[in-house]
């Protein structure tokens, strides 16, 4: 372990010009396992603009042979997927909305103090260890008559324990002085709350807002349980059963030679647009995510 | 004592506001956590639709004493163990390992390009990666076209029993490792740098700088993170394995929560054996975790809760 480098190039001061052997090594490591991440995604690309007589030749090229929208035509007009996209842009926005508020609010009242913190806090986070199952939960939505509704979804699936937690040690490292001052000018806990503290967060709302919405878009187990209606279907659900409809056909045969390569165009075109919003976004999460997981490191 | 009931009264009347706050968190938990909790009873019951969950009739321990006289269930309960043991020794390194490798890395801007890299697939869903895993790994994908084109025979990875396991685990920390590995790389980053320039005067090379400097300061955040997996060592990652589940994997891939999946859906249903599989699940869940920070505690550690 500790011999494994020359001597000469375990240097770690940070301002050398020169690229030692232990930095080339770590940069060949790295490249490896960058493009390992990015090889099965580029694959799907090149096999989504394909012709199904491309593919059939060359299932594996590094372009297109043949460059064709015909899968994402197929999928457009089927119409099936942009139901989908309708049913998940509707929940991720207004679930994101009502979600983002319930935690927020529980995230700063757990930042101050009052009587009943401590059981109440307690009783949050043995949720995360602890739940009642699929079982009774499924029969408390049916009881709440949440079956076959996109409010059982937009409900239910957007309030992290995890996320609250983190909130809450963003608003306790905010000065206290701020507070004070707004509380010697009459202002009462909601002002405090809503002038003072919701501004100063931004970033970390920004985070947290961002990887709700995410959590919403790409739910696919309570959309599946909960929705029987193909109108009210969610993206991720439409999404699994096209690619389970090819993936149904391989389990029928030995292997997944002889499956219908025009559907795996499709399949491919069809998780390239579900995947296509997310990475339109994720620019501006990159930015604030770090921020995002290092106040949860602090705490945690 | 009145005075001190006054007191609080007080600070109640003082908090008020905070308690408004309050009020959808706590009727957020109160309706979708721990009204099914109570729906747990269920599992000392035969569900009978027409009664309810409170008017079916009780059974006691049966449905318990049913998990472990069902071979599928006894298997379902082995594999998770076996998967999540695993995930623990294959999947928990990973991210540590790329933080350290990343930390190492020279050049600010590439550095930032390879961390998007890493980091993205954790943002698309298991249905997205799934199927692009499997494409990739199918007979006629990149894999094995690479294997053949270098006179290899062709491997039926996704069918193959022996190598489902392995693949689940390659496909996770493909997904995950980068997101994983932010939260090691922000505790690195908040190393005070006079330690290294010590070490570095002790002739002290990259290595042994990672392994005596950088390694004991982040010990803190891996041991909570490992804490945290522990407590989740029933829980396999239900979406993945559902994905990527096939007849022909079936013995070596069915756990608990797939098992439940099934036993409620595929089958004639029964309820209160369901939630029984559930809830066992769940209460082992709670001792690991309650273990696992008990021997961090014992060993010197800080554990969980402070």
């Amino acid at each position: 372990m500790h011999t494994s480098l020359p001597q000469k190039t375990l240097s770690a001061a940070p301002k050398r010009k020169k690229w030692t052997k232990g930095d080339y090594a770590v940069f060949i490591i790295l490249t490896l396992t960058a493009l390992l991440i990015l090889m099965p995604f580029y694959n799907a690309v090149v096999i989504s603009l394909e012709t199904n007589r491309a593919y059939a030749l060359h299932p594996v090229s590094l372009y297109p042979a043949e460059f064709s929208l015909k899968n994402y035509q197929y999928l457009i007009d089927k119409g099936q997927l942009s139901i989908g996209f309708q049913n998940t842009i509707l929940i991720t926005i207004s679930g994101t909305v009502l979600s983002m508020a319930a935690s927020v609010m529980m995230a700063y009242a757990f930042s101050r103090k009052f009587p009943g913190k401590k059981l109440l806090f307690l009783l949050m986070m043995f949720t995360m260890f602890f739940s009642g199952g699929m079982i009774p939960t499924y029969l408390q939505m049916k009881a709440l008559k949440l079956i076959d509704s996109r409010w059982g979804i937009i409900l239910f699936v957007g309030v992290s324990t995890y996320n609250i937690v983190i909130l809450k040690s963003g608003f306790e490292q905010t000065p206290v002085d701020l507070e004070d001052a707004a509380k010697i000018d009459g202002a009462n806990d909601l002002v405090i709350f809503f002038r003072v503290m919701l501004p100063l967060q931004g970033p970390l709302l920004a985070t947290f807002t961002l990887f709700t919405a995410v959590a919403y878009w790409n739910e696919w187990f309570w959309s599946m349980l909960l929705i029987n209606s193909s109108g009210k279907m969610t993206l991720q659900t439409v999404l699994r059963s096209i690619v389970a409809e090819a993936a149904a056909a391989a389990d029928v045969s030995t292997g997944e030679a002889d499956l219908d390569v025009f559907s795996q165009g499709v399949k491919m075109a069809a998780v390239m647009m579900a995947m296509v919003p997310i990475m339109c976004f994720y620019p501006f999460l990159q930015k604030y995510f770090v921020k995002g997981v290092m106040v949860g490191s602090v705490k945690m | 004592m009145s005075s001190r009931l006054r007191r609080l009264g007080i600070s109640i009347w003082q908090a008020r506001y905070i308690y408004l706050l309050l009020i959808p968190g706590i009727v957020y938990f109160a309706v979708f956590h721990y009204a099914p909790m109570s729906g747990l009873v269920l599992a000392f019951k035969k569900y009978n639709a027409k009664l309810g969950i409170w008017g079916s009739q009780w059974v006691g321990m049966a449905n318990f004493q049913r998990i472990f006289t069902t071979p599928a269930a006894v298997t379902a309960i082995r594999n998770t163990l076996e998967i999540n043991f695993s995930r623990l020794l294959f999947q928990f390194p990973v991210p540590i390992l790329l933080a350290l490798l990343i930390n190492e890395m020279r050049g600010t801007k590439i550095k930032r390009v390879y961390q998007t890299v890493y980091t993205f697939p954790h943002f698309l869903s298991w249905v997205v990666v799934s199927a692009i895993i499997s494409n990739f790994f199918a007979n006629n994908g990149m894999i094995n076209t690479i294997i053949a084109s270098t006179g290899g025979e062709r491997i039926s990875f996704l069918s193959n029993a022996a190598l489902f396991r392995p693949l689940l685990y390659f496909t996770h920390n493909l997904k995950e490792m980068g997101w994983s590995s932010i939260i090691y790389i922000a505790a690195i980053t908040a190393i005070d740098p006079t330690l290294y320039e010590a070490a570095t005067m002790d002739g002290a090379g990259r290595l042994q700088q990672a392994w005596h400097v950088t390694l004991p300061c982040i010990r803190a955040t891996i041991i909570t993170l490992f804490i945290l997996q522990v407590g989740r060592v029933m829980n396999s990652g239900f979406e993945q394995i559902f994905y990527m589940q096939n007849p022909s994997v079936k013995g070596v891939s069915e756990i608990l929560d797939t098992y439940i999946y099934s036993i409620t859906f595929n089958a004639v249903p029964s309820y209160g054996f369901s939630t029984a599989v559930g809830m066992f699940k769940s209460v082992i869940n709670l001792i690991m975790l309650v273990s696992a920070n008990y021997i961090i505690k014992l060993l010197g550690g800080n554990g969980l809760l402070g």
